[in-house]
């Protein structure tokens, strides 16, 4: 299964490698030095062989000298062959496992004190683990070559489609293609059954893309459909040789004495499927690994946790300690060696090891000796051990976990790598996409002003969550009979639905905003003209939300002509009728960035002329007609507060016209309008001149519609000391909003904005010199920058501490990346709580991602759902993809996908919290746990003359770590859940605990490296004391390997019940392992000590345990040992919790008696005593009330995003609205 | 990633498959009947197991330590008991049985065929040893466990005699006089051959010197069939010659020594006493100090201890360390339960968060 995702993780990379080429050309173009041509690649793209190729189509003998390679593929590593020698080299590759062969290769040497099995058997067992898995991976990927290679497929043989297998297909071959089926080879297109020549295809196995794109067949090859037509094809086409870029190709097509150039456009990839054409016919191009999805392959290097960076210190450092160690024995045994140790017979023959006569050499062969023995210092089966947790993880609770189940689009939540899971506990930043993201893209009219009066009864999350803060609870409100809710209408107000507002204190002004909405506007209606089915076709959702909203208000805008809009109204003489109006329109004048306004000019069928205007505050009331300041005031704090409930406003105004003054405007307006230099300049000045005198009819609030539970998952994760950082390619003033509504920025914080749309630089801009333009923006963002850092470390010492917040856009940002102001940069936005960038670029993006990860050593965790997002996702630590409607390849990219960002606080708070817990506690106690059994080797070494002799028997060594010590480790990775998922998510703050890497610090394996020392000399010294002087009434002694395995039965115990001691919460299979663990080493020794065997060894456990057993001084040993071994560790855990408690064994205490509820259950609320309707109007009337600069406007200017993409060489899917328009504009030119 | 279709065709199942595991699971989830296997995995998967608690609340050590306490002191004491009531005689004589003349210069004495090796000890019986009294000797700062020393034996030979060709390990006494050795190896090369008799009332006190070694030894390890040969017939002499017409398996005196200890300081049994000896009798030793230990420096000393049906010899070691243990135990829960009760942290008490104590300072 992983291995399936390991190619989609390839190709998604690759992808993203290339776009992060393409923006960087991208850049160089924005400060207009760049060249004009960028073409995306995918890949690195190789060489071209000077030669081409020609293929002689339908024509195998022709073809056969050039011994073109087959089309059968072949993605195993490994065969039978190259399988052992292939996969252990693989296998050596990794320090650990190269060190332990090391060791047993000495072990083999007679300087080793211990026999090779106590290496070799612990080495094997790990490799045969691993070798395992390898040869299980590729016997699927073997399998699935095999499917893939015998699919069948239509060749023309003999003027008859034949089918074979794909592998069988030759270069040249003529074969035919189905619907829905793949292209089995890099194919030139030549006839299709549509009449034009067309096919469809689908790309999404390369690109992700789902939607269709189409391919066009050369005109002179459109017949050949047929396969007695197909037949007589004799074609010659010359091409490139085989290379991986898989949009460029040139060749030639020579037909009849005829050259075609052929184009991408001829060329059907393999791995691309046929949609919506019956069949296709094409002849082979390129086969097999030549084709160039094949020579794409590419391997991605994966990343690696922090966590396990850290581990490789850790191994590091007790390679020093092992080195230390070896060193001490060494010294001491070439001091000790002595000829007058008779009993050693030194003076006679003896080995260069224990020659008296040469002390230096004795001490050189001791350290290599001790080496072997006090191998055991280094975990070996501790990266075994992780793969396998982590694997289960991953597969088995991150995949499987219902809270991460998105019902509605079927996706649960997928882990793409099992190398990261740890990293999800100490994500600190997080860079988030906006659209797609956090927003669903979906607008929604959601309020409205009036005439200084509000309307619209919904509640907006950021108002609800702004309520829970303070203690509220607002309960849904059941819709009222008159609630309307579709797409891009979610409003209830019964005082003007259904033609209420007749009977408003001003019913004119609601017939002006409804009819504004309704004609105002440049949206195209669709499909069928009831008001139920009819679609409207905007620009921007904004306008499509706010016709939609004209039309339930009965203001039914139905059709458009190029010169009229028709509106069918109800109740406007008389409750319940209706009546068509056809509106005359004069002039548009179109939105845009600058103007951030759109007027229409209409004539009623009366002859009334109006302009109808709609914009941005800041605009419209800069061209109010004076007097009227009651509804302006109103109507301001109005826009006020729908910015801060996160709603983007537009302020609505018309202003009627005389016959005089629109004719002699008009001819200004045509004159513009003909200009030909700077006509769209001119345009914005004629438009200054009718746009003026204004009056304010009111403003609308539309709701950027959320995707679920975002402000408050915002919320917990900011309580969970992670900071979140918005990067969308939007404009400032959405990005601003959406901000705003997912609580990212509140009125509270101090913001500082950084910006290129200073008037200041439009002017500049407006002189066009590119070189002026750049010296004047970098130095007017160096001068912002210093002064934002400046304000910043001054409202730092401020207590309590002021928030703040950093907005910059790309163009700044891109200056403010500059190496001289990176630095600068990083610490403003570093002391700033949360940051938005708004208009970056992917590349931008990325960078950004990465100033943080590597310039604050921070981890950073990026998730996003485009193509835009892929070189952010892959330049952070963690990369989460939104799996979700639309396009794979953020998700292809990505580390884990998630169907919500919402779920976000799961996967980080819950699962990445454990995991890291978890993980810590592995990582600790393997280590633990080898050293405390080393060390009491250590400690003997002391008392045998530094000889080096083993205390424990070669299989109690080799066994200790993959067999009495091996299971309960990877239970308390699985299990051990130290508080409840639902209290991990009401205490978002455990998580800092993570953040601020609590539990693998060095103070923390210094405290585990302390009582390790102190077991292992109770151990040693406790087992030994106890053993001199007769040992039951018959007055026997024990000897040394008595001893020890009386010592290796105490450390195997303590080791396990330690492990027991470490758990926060214990299972069945906790105690099912620990004990199975400690009676697998009494089963273990009791079948070893009982039998002899025939091989040469020494037997010198035999019958051991059976005297040990016999004798009271076994059990009181046995039960002395453990537990004054584990007393400092006992002691030391109560006075820890005791003095400086964990935050975490806190919560355990306040609910230490309370049921640990399922996960489904989650705790309930605190509620309150308030009816929902009192409760919301109560949490409303403690919204933010101070004066404040955000009113919300956002208006999208159309297609931005798709826009600034595909300028720079991005593949950005165009946006099905975009498409659509294209489309319906048409027809409706051919129906007027 | 390779063949981008296949990917398609694999993950499109994979994808199918994870999500009917996952309906799987909801199904699980929501059905009120479900059976115990699919209830597991569901537990399983959703991180859910049932799972005891274990924390380590005030209460809970301090009943551990008060427990362990109780448990620990009786057992102490008893131990203590035990091992207080052996009697233990320990004599060294490796510098009383050494002439005066040859006092600087040891080595010379013990190396010196020509001098008599025999000397005798008096020993006062401090209490009434009840039989059987064990013998033993005692040597410090002979380091049985070394490397070379440990390895360099061999037990097949031991179990098969001269039908066992390899000898290697036993480097290097392996070979004499182009014959193999049996048994080879340092360890019983090196065997202590010191003698002991018992004189009391002037009478030889009868030493018992069976059953001295384990059964196991006797029944497997040391060959029945297998005769010392070419022992101790090299250049240099060891210690202890042994009988060839006796069976290694009759050998206890080998198979007690080849036993190797664990510390460069122990006992090895010699033998039994099966009589009583009352308080203020003076047993007479007549030793043959024939060990060469004074080339290093070792000690040796003769033992005399009855033994007690709990721990054998005596060993005060087990029974104060379990009154230790059991005290700072009970000091623990002490100190703990202090604590507890001056400064108890409230259960629902947020203030102790990092979080809120960080907000309070600043």
């Amino acid at each position: 299964m992983s291995r399936a995702w390991d190619r989609f993780r390839q190709s998604g990379s690759m992808f993203g490698f290339s776009t992060g080429r393409g923006r960087s050309g991208g850049d160089v173009e924005l400060l207009g030095r760049g060249s004009s041509t960028h073409t995306v690649r995918l890949g690195r793209v190789q060489p071209q062989a000077p030669t081409h190729r020609t293929i002689y189509c339908n024509d195998r003998d022709s073809n056969l000298p050039v011994r073109f390679k087959g089309n059968s593929i072949s993605t195993t590593k490994y065969n039978v062959l190259t399988f052992l020698p292939k996969g252990l080299f693989e296998q050596f590759r990794r320090v650990a496992n190269l060190y332990f062969l090391m060791i047993s290769i000495l072990s083999t040497t007679p300087i080793s004190p211990v026999h090779p099995i106590t290496n070799v058997v612990p080495l094997s067992l790990v490799l045969f683990v691993s070798l395992v898995k390898e040869a299980f991976e590729d016997w699927k990927r073997l399998l699935n070559d095999r499917v893939i290679n015998n699919t069948p497929v239509d060749v023309l043989q003999n003027e008859k489609w034949e089918s074979i297998p794909w592998r069988k297909l030759q270069v040249g071959d003529i074969i035919k293609v189905r619907q829905d089926g793949f292209f089995p080879a890099d194919l030139l297109f030549l006839a299709s059954t549509n009449p034009d020549g067309i096919c469809y295809i689908e790309t999404s196995n390369l690109d992700g893309e789902t939607n269709l794109k189409i391919r066009k067949a050369l005109e002179r090859t459109w017949d050949y459909l047929l396969p007695e037509k197909a037949a007589e094809f004799k074609g010659e086409i010359e091409c490139e040789q085989p290379n991986n870029s898989l949009y460029t190709f040139t060749g030639n097509l020579l037909i009849q004495n005829q050259t075609l150039p052929l184009s991408p456009n001829q060329l059907l990839l393999r791995g691309c499927s046929l949609r919506n054409t019956e069949y296709i016919v094409g002849s082979v191009i390129f086969t097999g690994h030549e084709t160039k999805v094949m020579m794409n392959a590419m391997n991605v290097p994966s990343k690696r946790s922090t966590l396990e960076r850290k581990l490789d210190k850790l191994i590091l450092t007790l390679f020093g300690v092992l080195f230390f160690m070896c060193v001490i024995g060494a010294i001491g045994s070439g001091i000790f060696i002595n000829v007058n140790e008779t009993y050693l017979a030194l003076n006679g023959r003896v080995e260069q090891q224990f020659n008296p006569n040469n002390r230096f050499v004795v001490a050189i062969l001791t350290m290599f000796t001790l080496l072997t023995l006090y191998s055991t210092i280094i975990p070996i089966s501790l990266y075994v051990s992780i793969e396998m947790i982590k694997f289960i993880q991953s597969t088995q609770f991150i995949n499987k976990d219902l809270h991460m189940y998105h019902i509605e689009t079927d996706t649960p939540a997928l882990a793409r790598t099992s190398n990261l899971n740890e990293e999800l506990g100490q994500v600190e930043y997080i860079f988030s996409d906006k659209t797609g993201t956090l927003t669903r893209n979906l607008m929604e009219f959601f309020k409205c002003s009036i005439d200084g009066e509000m309307y619209g009864t919904g509640v907006t999350e950021i108002e609800r969550g702004a309520a829970t803060r303070d203690g509220l609870n607002i309960a849904e409100t059941k819709p009222s009979s008159t609630a309307i809710h579709e797409k891009g209408f979610n409003f209830d107000d019964p005082k003007i639905m259904r033609g209420a507002w007749r009977n408003e204190h001003n019913p004119s002004a609601c017939k002006e905003f409804f009819r504004c909405l309704a004609i105002c506007h440049t949206v195209l209606p669709e499909g069928d003209l009831s008001p139920e089915k009819i679609i409207y076709q905007a620009a921007s959702p904004d306008e499509a939300a706010l016709v939609t909203a004209a039309k339930n208000f009965g203001f039914f805008f139905y059709r458009r002509t190029p010169t009229m809009i028709m509106v069918r109204e109800s109740h406007i003489e008389k409750m319940g009728k209706i009546q068509d109006i056809s509106y005359e329109i004069l002039n548009v004048l179109e939105f845009n960035s600058t103007r951030k306004r759109q007027s229409v000019i209409c004539r009623y069928p009366n002859g009334r002329l109006v302009l109808y205007c709609k914009g941005a505050d800041t605009v419209i009331y800069e061209r109010l007609v004076d007097g009227n300041h009651n509804i302006k005031r109103v109507t301001r704090e109005h826009l006020e507060q729908f910015g801060s409930s996160g709603l983007r406003t537009l302020c609505l105004a018309y202003k009627e016209l005389s016959n005089e003054l629109y004719g002699s405007w008009n001819e200004k307006f045509i004159q513009a309008k003909s200009s030909l230099r700077d006509r769209e300049k001119k345009l914005d000045e004629v438009a200054e001149l009718i746009e003026n005198e204004l009056i304010l009819i009111g403003c609308t609030a539309i709701e950027d519609k959320l995707q679920e539970g975002v402000p408050s998952c915002i919320e917990t994760l900011s309580r969970a000391g992670i900071k979140i950082w918005m990067l969308t390619g939007d404009k400032m003033e959405t990005a601003i909003n959406i901000a705003y509504a997912c609580n990212l920025i509140n009125n509270s914080m101090k913001q500082f904005t950084i910006s290129s749309e200073t008037n200041a630089i439009r002017a500049i801009e407006d002189r066009g010199d590119q070189v002026e333009i750049a010296r004047y923006v970098r130095d007017s963002v160096k001068h912002d920058l210093e002064r934002c850092l400046q304000e910043a470390e001054r409202s730092q010492k401020d207590i309590p501490r002021t928030k703040m917040a950093l907005i910059i856009d790309g163009k700044c940002l891109m200056f403010a990346l500059e190496s001289n102001l990176r630095g600068k940069l990083l610490r403003l936005s570093l002391d700033c709580n949360s940051v938005v960038c708004c208009r970056v670029s992917p590349l931008q993006k990325a960078q950004v991602t990465s100033l943080v990860k590597k310039g604050a050593k921070k981890i950073t965790l990026s998730i996003g759902d485009g193509a835009n997002d892929v070189s952010m996702i892959q330049a952070a630590h963690v990369g989460v993809g939104i799996s979700g409607l639309e396009g794979m390849q953020a998700v292809m990219a990505s580390d884990f996908s998630i169907a919500q960002f919402c779920f976000l606080s799961d996967l980080l708070l819950v699962h990445g919290r454990w995991a890291y817990l978890r993980l810590c506690k592995v990582i600790t106690y393997f280590f633990y746990k080898n050293l405390t059994f080393t060390l009491t080797q250590f400690w003997f070494t002391f008392q045998t003359g530094f000889s080096g002799q083993r205390f424990y028997d070669d299989w109690f060594q080799s066994l200790f770590n993959v067999i009495f010590t091996a299971l309960p480790v990877i239970i308390l990775g699985l299990f051990d859940k130290d508080v409840s998922a639902s209290l991990s998510k009401r205490y978002p703050e455990l998580y800092l605990e993570g953040i601020k890497n609590m539990f693998f610090k060095w103070r923390v394996v210094g405290v585990w490296a302390f009582f390790s020392v102190y077991q292992s000399l109770i151990f040693y010294y406790f087992t030994s004391a106890a053993s001199t002087n007769g040992l039951n009434s018959s007055g026997k002694i024990f000897g040394l390997w008595d001893v020890s395995t009386m010592a290796f039965t105490c450390v195997v115990v303590t080791a396990n019940v330690r492990l027991l001691m470490e758990c926060n919460s214990v299972t069945r299979w906790h105690y099912v392992s620990v004990g199975g663990s400690i009676l697998s080493w009494f089963v273990f020794i009791f079948i070893y000590s009982g039998i002899m065997t025939t091989f040469d060894r020494q037997e010198n456990i035999y019958f051991v345990i059976y005297v040990l057993m016999s004798t009271l001084y076994f059990y009181l040993t046995l039960l002395l040992v453990p537990i004054v071994a584990l007393l400092g560790d006992f002691t030391y855990k109560g006075l820890q919790r005791w003095f400086s408690p964990y935050d975490f064994q806190i919560v355990q205490e306040i609910h230490r008696h309370e049921q640990d509820y399922s996960r489904r259950n989650e705790l309930l609320e605190v509620t309150n005593h308030l009816t929902p309707d009192e409760a919301r109007s109560y949490a409303i009337s403690q919204l933010p009330r101070e004066r404040s600069k955000h009113t919300g406007f956002a208006f999208d200017s159309p297609g931005y995003e798709s826009f600034f993409a595909s300028q720079h060489g991005i593949f950005a899917p165009h946006k099905a609205w975009d498409v659509a328009r294209r489309a319906s504009t048409r027809t409706n030119i051919t129906n007027s | 990633m390779e063949m981008i279709h296949v990917e398609e065709i694999s993950t499109s199942a994979l994808r199918s498959r994870q999500i009917s595991s996952i309906h799987h699971l909801r199904q699980i989830s929501f059905t009120p009947k479900r059976s115990k296997k699919s209830e597991v995995i569901y537990k399983f998967t959703q991180q859910n197991l049932h799972a005891c608690k274990l924390s380590l609340t005030p209460q809970l050590v301090i009943s551990l330590f008060l427990l362990m306490g109780i448990i620990f002191v009786p057992i102490g004491f008893v131990a203590l008991h035990a091992s207080r009531s052996v009697v233990e005689i320990v004599n060294r004589y490796d510098t009383e049985c050494m002439p005066d003349e040859f006092k600087s210069n040891k080595v010379a004495y013990i190396q010196d065929i020509s001098v008599s090796k025999n000397c005798t000890l008096a020993i006062k019986i401090p209490k009434f040893m009840k039989a059987p009294i064990h013998i033993y000797y005692q040597l410090d700062n002979y380091y049985q466990n070394h490397r070379r020393y440990v390895k360099s034996r061999n037990d097949k030979q031991l179990q098969y005699g001269l039908h066992y060709i390899q000898t290697s390990s036993c480097m290097p006494e392996e070979y004499s006089n182009g014959y193999p050795i049996v048994p080879c190896g340092l360890v019983a090369w090196s065997m202590f051959n010191d003698t002991y008799s018992f004189v009391r009332h002037g009478a030889p006190l009868f030493i018992n010197r069976k059953n001295i070694s384990w059964k196991s030894d006797r029944d497997h390890k040391f060959g029945e069939k297998i005769f010392p040969f070419n022992f101790q017939n090299g250049t240099l002499i060891g210690g202890k010659t042994l009988d060839p017409t006796i069976p290694l398996s009759e050998q206890e005196d080998l198979m007690v020594w080849m036993r190797a200890s664990a510390l460069p300081s122990f006992r090895k049994i010699y033998g039994r006493i099966e009589d009583d000896l009352d308080a203020d009798e003076v047993v007479f030793v007549n030793i043959g100090n024939n060990y060469n230990t004074y080339t290093f420096g070792g000690k040796k000393k003769l033992v005399l201890s009855t033994s007690n049906m709990l721990l054998g010899g005596k060993n005060d070691f087990l029974g104060l360390s379990y009154i230790t243990t059991g005290f700072s135990c009970i000091f623990l829960a002490v100190f703990f339960a202090l604590l507890h009760v001056k400064n108890q942290r409230p259960d629902h008490d947020t203030s102790h968060f990092s979080w809120t104590r960080k907000n309070t300072i600043s």
